[in-house]
């Protein structure tokens, strides 16, 4: 890499511009008195151009003229900050360049009754203006010129650097398949311009793109198991309406900075606050009661809440009897649901049956939830003669659940979960006499091997206290609101014909699923489940486990995990046999070139020294397309410049939290960094071009269908409409696209920065949330469910506790169950777990200097006294962390906040901060749990974002000595 | 005595610890050489030691209206501005051999070292975050301790001002300033100190730590304005209260003291007989009068729990934003700036 100016010159000479030199002019001038302090003298004396130096009365006008600018331009952070996404900044630039941000806070007040949402924002989006200066970031294309991460880099030009990452990729597609080629999408992804043009171009060259959700742990399988669906949140205010908030799993108040507020102003409202967590975190401490419980104890305290619910008769039976399964008839002898297919031959496998005393045994409703007069029985054990003549003996889910139940008392789970009896006995207490009882959505739990079991035990208190759908009340499963005009748009570059061929197909396809009994959201799930299918998307949790080697760290999972019968790579043979899930390329096919998109996976996944060992050697060319050198960037090939956050036009999806859409201009420019949209334009280009001048005519799909090269390009543009520094008419057609912005458009969004969803849209991330969005409320999940009684996307069409797969039968999980976390990593003393970080978005901020100057200036892991005592082991120590898959090196930090036997290693600090560049993720082993490889079953089968195998990191064992 | 001041109430059941604040002012105020290591907004985790370290111990102030000796901190006490080898690591070409880590000696201390740690045992551990910027006290040590005459009073506002013009350096301010928070600036051989966004002020727009603060958490205002959130908390509702009042200075920003949940006894019961910070901490950060403060906070929210109104939960919660900025709500990008 060429030298340049190094920070402080670049800064100072540059961006300091006006203040030092007016420093060095004031400090030579003699001191006038008294200058007035009025606001009159204060406009007079401040100047936005750089040209003259302003009349300086005395000291006081250099801290007047610092703040000064000349002019402001709304932007945001384009990152995936999810439950605290998004907040609309001012970014005040000075002589070109940003000089620093503030929040805009002009967000209007929704009701009178509940706070607004200003001044949204955080102390990492408060310093971005520092960090998009600083050495972390990448100025010009890089091409590698020593062995991968040897750290020796050679600057090219973007030609350069994308014809002979065009001519990778036509190797690769023409020799050996389009799936060969892997779009690894990050936490980055804006779902506006950016992802656009990665969605066309992977469309174009047919390539692999990973759905990388349930890979981060961001899964929520036990959501999706029981609804059907992962995604469903409020919006924040709606706390307001709740009289109880449990904090379950989570720690808002260090990673939902924006959001925070209004949980401690439902607080002073009148809502009790109850944090449920290992430790005293910053949220429990501003919690009106604190459980503590057991890391991966939740699903026991969730059953005994269930127990005394269910025992005391404190459950809302006609929210049980209409929502759930728990009135639906399980075969005694097979421990499965009563199928039509049982009753008669050639029935459906997917309807089921209850019981009513007046009836008899009859079909549960499929096509909409009112019982239409039924009282379903929840207890009893009746008769059914199936088809065959067999007589078997049927009862509800609610008498098994609460057979089930009898091994929770207080007294028994308390052995499991830590919680003392009294606790669990007080938090159903107040659980059964709440009006609104709400959770606070966040992926702690998700991360666990048995994250599942916990949230299934989660969902259960909440359905049998009837909490769904009233204002303030509600489990929730995952937050995500975006537009819907981003696939309408990819596909909007072919030709009319083709579109119209693609729309009618899509017509009759989904009047034929209608027909069939499926709502508006099934019918987008039953899509997303075909392009699963097809390989259009892939899990990218099961691609690293075959493809990147990292099944190998679960080959001793039997040793790991007491429940587990066989070997799980048994159990994804089995899966991949039956289609349940899918890996795209098929297993021995290699990948051969992988873009990472402002992505990360050699920080962001679990024992990754595995890829490098496994995965690394099979890629021809690896691409990192980012703004700053990250873990990944540094084993890359090429690294590209993209545009940081205030450097180009975006707009980005948030969730129903906050659920304004979010965008801003392009305020700055920095050196050759270049928007994602027209890195993806160029690299069409150099496709195009490449294979035409090297008489390359066209490649097979994985279709087997012959595409042209030629016309790629204009394809990717729509015949020029939108050319590479188009990307303000992208962002301007998303949202022509959309349903679900209406009235909003891009010239006004640009300039205000925000614009308030008036429906949650048909896209499949947004759709679960199942509700209105009105102007003047707050936003309540499941409404169309609880009140119009619109069926859930499950198997049984309602909120579904029973799983009767063959998987969950195996393995003793037809009903939640709680499981001891497993030994993941080797049978040792102390649990490594983990959580968001106060400190940055993912690793964007993990090694900015003002962010870590905040912190210890490196990587901590917090220790409980008693274990550092134990130990020899001081505050500030280094300490050597290690189980039988790997160690690494860390400071100690002792806090009395911290259960004994856990540790806690917050998420994301890159490889490169620590010794030896060994990070702390390379011992965690992320076993694969068999049960997620489960399928077939109507709701179980995998989709975007959910129900794929996922990774944890949550049990991992370890022990710990003084370095 | 100033003619008017203007004050601040930092609500500590509503601070987060994240630190915005803090990050707020240095990128706009103390970004320049020598300014680098300064914090003049900061948040600590208390129990602690804070920033800089031990200041609670490092005396100044007045006893009995008479000046105390103080201690002048260190750079080290502060935390200094650790540079990294970021080049070094990315581009330097030596793979993994090089990692990213404080150049220089390793530090022993920093502005949030003890973030997060507080006192106790858990289960009943304890901390909560204490934000602090200057006082701006009405009975300025620091101004008493200048032989300069340095350091101003505003007539109009109260707010406290060290005049750069005027200041040699000799840090008698920092010595007797007992919250110690002013730094010493080495290049420029000057004191410099948290200036209430003085040019903010005058035009109408809040202080960037209250006006960028996600928690909600810094009232600001005259205190003499009884529409103003700072005369109904601090007057009215008496629910605020200023930090070591025994430091004789008179502060001008207050506190609402922080609640706990109840603690556990032996067995693992809910044990609410006392309160998991002890009343004898509390007491001595703020005062015999925070029990006070605390039975008023508790019993309206008694209310509110029990479907009341309490006009005191209300000016805490602050349905309106801009409601909390005492008239200061002007938004900054409203103004343009005139050449001359």
């Amino acid at each position: 890499m060429s030298p340049s100016m190094d920070r402080r010159t670049f800064l100072v000479g540059a961006a300091v511009g006006t203040a030092a030199l007016a420093l060095g002019l004031w400090r030579l001038r003699p001191a006038l008195s008294g200058g007035s302090a009025g606001s009159g003298a204060v406009g007079a004396a401040l100047v936005g151009a750089v040209a003259a130096p302003p009349p300086y009365g005395d000291w006081r006008d250099v801290y007047r003229n610092r703040w000064a600018w000349d002019k402001v331009v709304r932007s945001s952070h384009w990152v995936n900050c999810w439950y605290q996404a998004h907040c609309a900044w001012n970014v005040y630039v000075k002589d070109g360049l940003v000089w620093r941000e503030e929040q805009a806070a002009d967000y209007p007040q929704v009701r009178p009754d509940v706070p607004d949402f200003n001044p949204r924002g955080c102390q990492k989006g408060a310093c971005f203006s520092e960090r998009m200066y600083d050495p972390a970031r990448v100025k010009y294309p890089l091409k590698r010129v020593g062995e991968r991460g040897s750290g020796k880099w050679q600057r090219i030009s973007w030609d350069q650097a994308l014809d002979e990452i065009a001519d990778s990729v036509i190797d690769t597609i023409v020799n050996e398949g389009t799936d060969r080629v892997i779009w690894d999408l990050g936490p980055g992804i804006s779902l506006g311009p950016q992802t656009a043009g990665q969605g066309r171009l992977r469309v174009l060259l047919d390539s692999t793109s990973l759905d990388m959700n349930t890979e981060i742990g961001d899964g929520h399988r036990g959501a999706a198991e029981t609804f059907g669906k992962m995604v469903f949140e409020r919006s924040a205010d709606d706390y307001f309406f709740s009289d109880l908030i449990l904090i379950w799993g989570g720690n808002p108040v260090a990673t939902q900075i924006p959001n925070a507020h209004f949980l401690l102003e439902a607080r002073y409202h009148g809502a009790q606050l109850v944090c449920i967590a290992p430790d005293v975190s910053p949220s429990s401490i501003h919690a009106d009661l604190w459980v503590p419980v057991k890391p991966g104890g939740d699903a026991a305290l969730g059953l005994a809440v269930a127990h005394e619910l269910v025992e005391g008769r404190l459950y809302d039976a006609a929210f049980v009897r209409e929502q759930t399964d728990l009135p639906l008839l399980v075969r005694e002898d097979t421990r499965r649901f009563l199928r039509a297919s049982d009753l008669e031959s050639g029935g459906d496998e997917n309807v089921l049956y209850l019981h009513d005393p007046k009836r008899g045994v009859v079909e549960a409703p499929r096509r909409h939830l009112g019982l239409g007069g039924l009282e379903p029985s929840l207890e009893g054990r009746f008769e059914v003669a199936l088809h065959d003549g067999k007589k078997v003996s049927v009862r509800p889910v609610f008498a098994v659940l609460r057979e089930h139940l009898a091994a929770y008392t207080p007294e028994a789970a308390a052995e499991l979960c830590g919680t003392p009896a009294s606790v669990i006995r007080e938090l159903a207490k107040r659980l059964a006499r709440a009006k609104s009882a709400a959770m606070v959505t966040t992926s702690n739990i998700t991360k666990y091997y048995h994250g599942n079991l916990m949230e299934r035990a989660q969902a259960l208190v909440f359905a049998l206290t009837g909490n769904f759908g009233k204002k303030g009340s509600g489990f929730v499963g995952f937050p995500f609101l975006m537009h819907d005009g981003l696939n309408e748009f990819v596909l909007s570059m072919f030709d009319l014909r083709l579109r119209a061929l693609i729309g009618a197909a899509s017509l009759v396809d989904e009047a034929r699923l209608k027909l069939a009994g499926f709502t508006d959201e099934m019918v987008v799930y039953e899509r997303s489940r075909r392009s699963f299918e097809s390989g259009q998307e892939v899990s990218g949790a099961l691609f690293w486990y075959v493809h990147g080697g990292l099944l190998e760290a679960s080959e001793k999972l039997q040793d790991w995990d007491p429940y587990l019968k066989r070997p799980v790579r048994q159990v994804l043979d089995e899966s991949l046999a039956k289609g349940w899930q899918y890996v795209w390329p098929k297993p021995g096919n290699d990948p051969r070139v992988m873009f990472s998109l402002v992505s990360n996976p050699l920080r962001r996944i679990r024992a990754y020294p595995l890829l490098l060992k496994t995965l690394w050697p099979k890629l021809r060319t690896i691409v990192t397309i980012d703004w700053r050198m990250t873990s990944t960037a540094m084993h890359s090939d090429y690294v590209l410049p993209a545009a940081g956050w205030y450097e180009r036009a975006e707009h980005k999806w948030v969730t129903p939290l906050m659920p304004f859409i979010h965008g801003g201009e392009k305020a700055t420019t920095f050196y050759e960094a270049k928007s994602d949209w027209e890195i993806f334009a160029r690299l069409a280009r150099a496709v195009d071009r490449r294979a035409a001048a090297r008489g390359v005519k066209a490649f097979k799909d994985r279709a087997g269908r012959d595409r042209s090269f030629e016309g790629l390009y204009d394809r990717f543009t729509s015949n020029g409409e939108f050319g590479p520094t188009d990307d303000e008419k992208v962002a301007s057609a998303l949202l022509q696209y959309s349903s679900n912005l209406e009235g909003v458009e891009w010239e006004q969004l640009k300039k205000k920065g925000w614009a308030r969803f008036t429906g949650i849209g048909n896209a499949i991330a947004s759709i679960g949330t199942a509700t209105r969005i009105k102007p003047d409320d707050t936003i309540t999940p499941f409404t169309d469910h609880v009140f119009e009684k619109k069926p859930y996307p499950t198997l049984s069409r309602r909120i579904q506790f029973y799983l009767d797969q063959d998987l969950y039968l195996e393995l003793g999980e037809a009903l939640p169950v709680h499981k001891d976390p497993p030994a993941a990593g080797g049978h040792y003393p102390l649990q490594l777990t983990g959580g968001h970080t106060r400190w940055s978005i993912h690793a964007a901020w993990r090694d900015d200097h003002l962010m870590l100057r905040q912190q210890r200036g490196q990587p901590v892991m917090y220790m409980s006294r008693p274990d550092a005592d134990a130990r020899g082991i001081s505050d500030g120590a280094r300490v050597r962390v290690f189980n039988d898959l790997a160690s690494f090196e860390v400071m100690a930090k002792l806090s009395p906040a911290l259960r004994p036997g856990q540790l806690i290693l917050y998420h994301a600090w890159e490889n490169f901060q620590f010794a030896g560049g060994k990070g702390f993720q390379n011992l965690i082993p992320s076993p694969l749990n068999p049960v997620e490889l489960a399928g077939g079953q109507f709701h179980l089968r995998p989709m975007t974002i959910c129900l794929q195998p996922s990774h944890t990191d949550r049990d991992t064992r370890v022990e710990v000595e003084r370095a | 005595m100033s003619k008017r001041q203007l004050a601040m109430v930092f609500d500590l059941n509503k601070c987060l610890g994240c630190q915005t604040c803090t990050i707020a002012c240095k990128r706009l105020w103390t970004r320049e050489e020598g300014m680098e290591y300064m914090w003049w907004a900061t948040v600590n985790t208390m129990p602690g030691r804070g920033t800089p370290r031990d200041w609670e111990q490092s005396g100044g102030g007045f006893r009995d209206g008479v000046a105390q000796a103080g201690r002048l901190p260190t750079k080290e006490d502060f935390g200094d501005a650790w540079e990294f080898n970021h080049e070094e690591v990315f581009f330097g070409g030596k793979g993994d051999s090089a990692y990213l880590k404080i150049q220089g000696q390793e530090p022993d201390w920093g502005p949030n070292w003890d973030e997060d740690q507080g006192a106790g045992e858990y289960p009943n551990s304890y901390y909560f975050y204490l934000p602090r910027i200057c006082n701006h006290c009405t009975h300025p040590a620091c101004l008493e301790a200048c032989p300069r005459k340095a350091i101003i009073k505003r007539e109009e506002d109260g707010i406290v001002l060290i005049d750069e013009d005027r200041c040699r350096g000799y840090r008698f301010c920092m010595e007797a300033c007992p919250y110690k928070k002013i730094y010493f600036n080495q290049v420029k051989k000057v004191s410099q100190k948290c200036i209430f966004c003085f040019p903010r002020v005058e035009q109408g727009v809040a202080p960037a730590c209250a006006r960028q603060c996600p928690g909600r958490v810094r009232f600001v205002g005259y205190k003499d304005d009884p529409n103003g959130p700072i005369w109904k908390l601090v007057e009215k509702w008496k629910v605020a209260l200023p930090l070591h009042p025994e430091f004789g200075t008179e502060p001008n920003v207050y506190y609402v003291p922080p609640l706990s949940p109840p603690r556990f006894d032996a067995a693992g019961n809910i044990d609410e007989s006392k309160p998991r910070i002890p009343d004898e901490y509390l007491v001595s950060l703020f005062g015999p009068k925070v029990l006070e403060a605390l039975a008023v906070l508790k019993a309206e929210m008694a209310k509110t729990r029990a479907g009341g109104k309490s006009e005191l939960l209300d000016v805490l919660i602050a349905y309106e934003w801009k409601s909390m900025f005492g008239g200061f709500d002007k938004d900054p990008a409203s103004i343009e700036w005139k050449k001359v």
